[in-house]
């Protein structure tokens, strides 16, 4: 049989199948797979370095509470970007990935898109039935596309097929598959599947208990019609039910007493009523069916071939969700069919609407519902001036002046962390991106370092509650800043467009009431922080950039990462012009006139470099970071 | 509720706490009629989902099947495990501490629901495989999780031990747990967990892994990968092998080297020559300076515990420093492994930067060679079976300790019944080896040289000593001729799950036939968390002691075996911060 595949499929091609990927090229694939990993996980590194404005959710803490110092490793979860957030207007609150309630819409096969209906995924395991993928199992970090393979058939020949693979010459016959018609050949793998031992074995043992338990309901049964009053009041099926959970209550601990002394009073110890469970296929009796019993499969890592032979031993996250005792070879594991994917709906935890709902079909990318937080907050980007002399380069003033700009920005322009020396005062600018149709008005309030017992350098090794110095002062403007609304017609502008600023009367308050004076600021005390540096740097559409100050404490150590509270004041109009907002919520429609809406961020601007060490890097630098002193 | 009438009434208040407020009676109480309920449930809702949550890897799938779904390692924030030996001790830390485990573990349960089993986590019943000594604070903290954020109906915890007996198809027998953070023997009577009869050991997973990783980078070779392909193609692959750099062997790389090449092989018998031609018996005891000059240049060990003193110590006076002792603790090691080992060493490619791009950040990682010596594939497993010291049990040890305390009554019947189960086990000869050395130390000891023999020696096991004939284990893959009938009914007569999916089975057995434990509803949940909340506040106003009722509320709630024989005021403090709070002075 095999023969003739073979020479078939030299001759014509037709009868082969044409897999893409089989269990011997397979270990090539995953290092291959693994080495991109790694280098994802350094580029990923190396991203994390960049600084960074991230979005805090509400749902660890209470709303009231101030979030978490950003030292604290919780605080990491509870603050995302942007683009991954919702914002729920019924609660008129961030939700974020953690805790949205998820609920699945559609399942679908990710290799051959066929949406599965939901009751099929039941029976099928979760699994498609089209498609087969080799590798058995998902090693997390690994995507599927890389290990995953479709099947496609030639012409029709007489059963019984073969999977065979054009690169190493792989069969399926080596395993004993084999398929009766040369379609569906997964949901022939699932019949493969379900009378697979540990399943009968299952089976088994179920009714093994079964029986017991059946035994024990019956006596308790007679038991009890010997004692006429437990019954009195009892239809015969509650005797039954009563007397079933009696007997199963025996097996579970913790249930009360005098149940058991009830039954240590009849004729019965319980090793007596258990029978001894009869296995299908014991463990012992493996080895002589030569499955791989435990000897062999010690004799065979014994003599391991040195050069390749780890490739002979299959990895364990290839084995391990098969429950049976199986073969530890490599060449023994199985293709399987392909984990079905779905297309989820995430709801609102408190309120229970939609946040965001894709559409039914497979194929669209598309969403029926999509209430995201990037629409209704002020979007951040933080800025080193020193870095990018020119201010904006033209690149981010296009992402920026855009609505939908915060992915990209976020994305696609990496600042490089800065290193900052103790003791120095560095200007940094935040670029803020208004969505909405209304112009806003932004409050900045940066969150005081903490008390010095949990202080920002919570993670060194010091460890002692003494007074520490907070590591960094920074300098924002305190008042208000306007930031002009988002209209359609700017995103096909100019980026040297004239600055644009709006006859609204509220933005009236504009750049002058900008002051440089600061809470933190105050700390420092010495003049030499020049106020230039501090307040409204540029208007432009619907972007405002900020200037701000780090003053790097002279001890200053660890990472300049602050939770700075956001607060703008937007007006609403009338419910019926305003499209996003509906008319429920606390003040919304009553006031009318103006609504602040307040949000904690992270903003991570770099990290400071210890006093001793500056020395070296001033001389590896050079002239090349320039920082403006104070 | 001074009714003194029979049954009916007890009947009636000892079901009380068992039944939820919910809608639907509980699945116990239901369902007499589990095999057609059972075939309708296929599409509904009645399949539980089971949960096997482990401090490294977890198993989930759905009651009823005789598989996980999924399987997977912990992958937090750190790479952590989820939960470990040590907790903190400061109390400062602690709450924040609580907030990471939480938010950790509910990142993994919404991966189970969502992405894992797809599965509405408001429609399905959970049971939890709950490990003998699972902390309750990561109980509470499992329960918080799914009862807030995921909202289940249900939750029932269920001992892993007692479940793995039922995947087995018994109820009476004593099992022994060898998972990641320790080894835990706990024997199991007419399927009631001995809890007070518990012994645990810390070998297990972890330390395991910290051994291989002590070893290899004391004696495994490393070729790193060529800078770039142009450059230095003439440097012969002899002179590129170096020592293993310690940033290589990631815990990724020591796991997969754990599980795919290290296995469990004979016992070692000092008095016999090794077979090969090294003839060091006198080294054998004091390893001679040369080998430890020659591994002196090596600059740093990971500081693994290896305080543990076997039967061979280094006696070295002049090593002074921990670390040096280490080292010389491992040469001893070697000195006596290597000859009796015949593994073949085996090479493993890692991915790998070049020690020139390491100074590049942004280079491509090549593969470096790793080279595993034979031996430490084959005698790594050695940690598990020395004889440990008072604190450390071996394995055998565990079992052999539990024995003892077990009734008199019982020992024949459970050291004829002994279950292996847990991920640790699945390597390869561990079962065999574990039974072999569970018999050496019930044979009769050999006395030490130049003791009396008037004199009295030590030996512990000298009541278990009539157990030998019957000691069997019954999930042994292969046992040799058996000793007795008994042993011939026992071992290896259990189905051939594997010893890391047993407890898993045993839940989605139990799952099935609806014999769960205790079951816990949301709406349970919900009062005593509202009745806590109230209670301390009213504690925090009028300053009496509220620490006793709040306590008894959570007890009332967590259901767990270690404060069910004690009084409410005794019991272990719990792991929440309402409870720190209120601890009395």
């Amino acid at each position: 049989m095999l023969n003739r595949m073979h020479d078939e499929g030299h001759n014509t091609t037709a009868v082969v199948i044409s897999w893409t990927l089989c269990l011997r090229s397979l270990c090539t694939r995953q290092k291959q797979a693994k080495s991109r990993e790694f280098v994802k996980k350094e580029r990923s590194g190396l991203r994390q370095m960049a600084c960074s404005v991230l979005f805090h959710c509400p749902c660890l803490n209470p709303p009231t509470d101030p979030p978490p110092p950003p030292s604290q490793a919780s605080s990491s979860t509870s603050n995302h970007p942007l683009h991954t957030l919702f914002f729920c207007e019924e609660c008129d609150a961030i939700r974020c990935d953690r805790c949205v309630s998820v609920e699945v819409s559609a399942y679908h096969c990710p290799n051959c898109l066929f949406e599965v209906p939901s009751a099929s995924v039941r029976a099928e395991k979760n699994r498609c039935t089209n498609t087969l993928s080799v590798v058995p199992s998902d090693p997390p970090g690994l995507t599927w596309d890389t290990q995953s393979s479709s099947i496609s058939l030639g012409a029709i020949n007489e059963p019984p097929f073969l999977l065979f693979c054009n690169f190493c010459r792989w069969d399926s016959s080596e395993l004993g598959i084999k398929f009766d018609k040369p379609t569906g050949l997964a949901a022939q793998l699932q019949r493969h599947e379900d009378s697979a031992p540990e399943m009968l074995e299952f089976e088994r043992l179920k009714e093994h208990f079964a029986t017991y338990l059946r035994a024990q309901q019956s006596s308790s049964a007679t038991s009890q019609q010997s004692q006429p009053h437990h019954r009195s009041h009892h239809t015969s099926l509650t005797v039954a039910t009563a007397a079933a959970s009696s007997a199963l209550a025996r097996d579970i601990p913790g249930v009360s007493k005098h149940r058991r002394k009830d039954k240590d009073r009849g004729a019965g110890i319980d090793k007596e009523e258990l029978p001894i469970y009869k296995s299908r296929i014991e463990s012992a009796s493996l080895g002589t069916l030569g499955l791989g019993a435990d000897e062999e499969d010690v004799e065979f890592l014994k003599k391991l071939d040195t050069e390749n032979g780890i490739e002979d031993v299959a990895r364990l996250e290839q084995r391990w969700t098969g429950s049976w005792q199986g073969s530890i070879h490599s060449r023994d594991l199985r293709p399987l069919r392909m984990p079905l994917h779905s297309k989820k709906s995430k709801r609102c935890p408190v309120c229970r609407h939609i946040l965001i709902k894709p559409e039914q079909k497979t194929q669209s990318v598309r969403y029926k519902i999509k209430l995201v937080a990037a629409n209704y907050l002020p979007s951040i980007v933080p800025l080193f001036p020193s870095l990018t002399p020119q201010g904006l380069t033209a690149a981010q003033k296009k992402a920026l002046s855009t609505k939908g700009s915060t992915m990209s920005v976020d994305e696609g322009i990496d600042h490089p962390l800065v290193s900052m020396h103790a003791g120095r005062t560095y200007p940094f600018q935040l670029a803020f991106t208004n969505p909405l149709y209304d112009p806003i008005h932004v409050k900045l309030s940066v969150q005081r370092q903490s008390l010095p017992s949990t202080s920002s350098s919570g993670t060194t090794d010091s460890g002692s509650t003494k007074k520490v110095p907070p590591n960094f002062a920074i300098n924002l403007p305190t008042s208000s800043f306007p930031i002009s609304a988002y209209a359609e017609a700017w995103e096909y502008e100019d980026e040297d467009e004239e600055e644009m600023l709006l006859d609204d009367e509220a933005l009236a308050i504009g750049g002058s009431g900008i002051s440089s004076s600061n809470n933190t600021g105050s700390r420092k005390g010495k003049g030499g922080s020049s106020s230039a540096n501090i307040g409204v740097i540029e208007r432009k559409a619907n972007v405002t950039v900020v200037g701000g100050e780090v003053v790097v404490g002279k001890e200053g150590r660890g990472d300049v990462k602050f939770n700075m509270m956001v607060s703008y004041t937007y007006r609403s109009d009338e419910p019926s012009q305003t499209t996003s907002i509906k008319g429920e919520g606390k003040t919304r429609t009553a006031a009318s006139e103006m609504k602040t809406f307040s949000f904690w961020v992270v903003v991570h601007l770099g990290g400071i470099i210890v006093r001793d060490r500056e020395k070296d890097r001033d001389r590896e630098r050079g002239s090349e970071e320039n920082p403006r002193e104070g | 509720m001074s009714v003194e009438f029979p049954s009916t009434p007890r009947r009636q208040a000892s079901f009380d706490p068992t039944t939820p407020a919910s809608t639907r009676p509980t699945g116990v109480i239901s369902s007499p009629h589990y095999t057609t309920t059972r075939r309708h449930s296929l599409y509904g809702t009645e399949d539980r989902i089971v949960i096997d949550p482990g401090s490294h890897i977890w198993k989930v799938g759905f009651s009823g099947e005789g598989r996980p779904r999924d399987v997977f390692f912990v992958d937090g924030l750190d790479k952590r495990p989820l939960w470990s030996l040590t907790g903190l001790d400061e109390v400062a830390g602690r709450g924040e501490e609580d907030t990471v485990l939480y938010l950790r573990l509910k990142d993994h349960l919404r991966r189970v629901f969502h992405s894992s089993l797809m599965a509405d986590p408001r429609a399905r019943k959970v049971i939890i495989v709950e490990h003998p000594l699972l902390p309750l604070r990561v109980k509470e903290t499992l329960a918080r999780a799914l009862f807030t954020n995921l909202q289940a109906p249900s939750i029932s915890f269920a001992s892993s031990s007692l479940l793995s007996l039922l995947a087995v198809g018994r109820v009476t027998g004593l099992v022994l747990d060898c998972g990641h953070l320790e080894s835990t023997a706990l024997p199991i009577f007419s399927s009631r967990p001995l809890y007070t009869h518990l012994k645990t050991t810390p070998l297990a997973g972890a330390r395991f892994n910290a051994h291989i990783k002590a070893l290899l980078l004391q004696f495994a070779s490393y070729i790193p990968p060529l800078p770039n392909l142009g450059s230095s193609v003439s440097i012969p692959t002899a002179d590129r092998i170096t020592r293993v750099p310690e940033e290589l062997l990631t815990d990724a790389v020591v796991e997969e080297i754990k599980t795919r090449c290290c296995f469990a092989s004979n016992p070692i018998d000092l008095t016999q020559e090794p077979p090969s031609n090294a003839e060091s018996t006198a080294t054998m005891m004091v390893p001679d300076s040369d080998s430890i000059m020659s591994d002196a240049e090596q600059e740093s060990t990971t500081p693994v515990t290896m305080s543990r003193t076997s039967n061979v110590t280094p006696s070295q006076p002049e090593a002074t420093s921990r670390q040096s002792a280490a080292e010389a603790y491992s040469n001893v090691i070697e000195e006596i492994y290597k000859p009796r080992s015949t593994a073949t060493d085996v090479k493993m490619t890692v991915s790998a930067l070049s020690p020139a791009a390491m100074a590049q950040p942004q280079s491509v990682p090549g593969m470096g060679t790793l080279i595993i010596p034979g031996w430490i594939r084959e005698r790594a497993a050695e940690l598990f079976f020395e004889g440990g010291d008072i604190d450390e049990l071996s394995i055998a040890e565990v079992i052999l300790h539990s024995l003892l305390k077990v009734p008199i009554d019982l020992r024949g019947q459970l050291a004829s019944s002994i279950l292996i189960v847990g991920g640790t086990a699945m390597l390869p000869g561990f079962i065999t080896r574990l039974r072999k050395q569970l018999l050496l130390a019930l044979e009769k000891p050999t006395r030490p040289p130049g003791t009396s023999p008037s004199k009295r020696f030590y030996d512990p096991f000298a009541t278990l000593r009539p157990m030998k004939s019957v000691l069997s284990i019954v999930n042994d893959p292969n046992h040799g001729a058996p000793a007795s009938a008994t042993t011939a009914h026992n071992a290896g007569r259990a189905p051939a799950y594997s010893p890391a999916a047993l407890p898993w089975v045993g839940g989605s057995l139990t799952g099935s036939l609806k014999i769960g434990g205790q079951d816990m509803s949301r709406e349970k949940w919900d009062q005593a968390e509202a009745n806590a909340n109230t209670e301390t506040d009213i504690g925090e106003s009028s300053q009496t002691d509220p620490s006793t009722s709040v306590r008894s509320q959570r007890h009332m709630v967590m259901p767990d075996w270690t404060h069910k024989y004690v009084p409410w005021g005794h019991g272990p403090p719990p792991a929440n911060t309402h409870g720190l709070l209120t601890v009395p002075t």
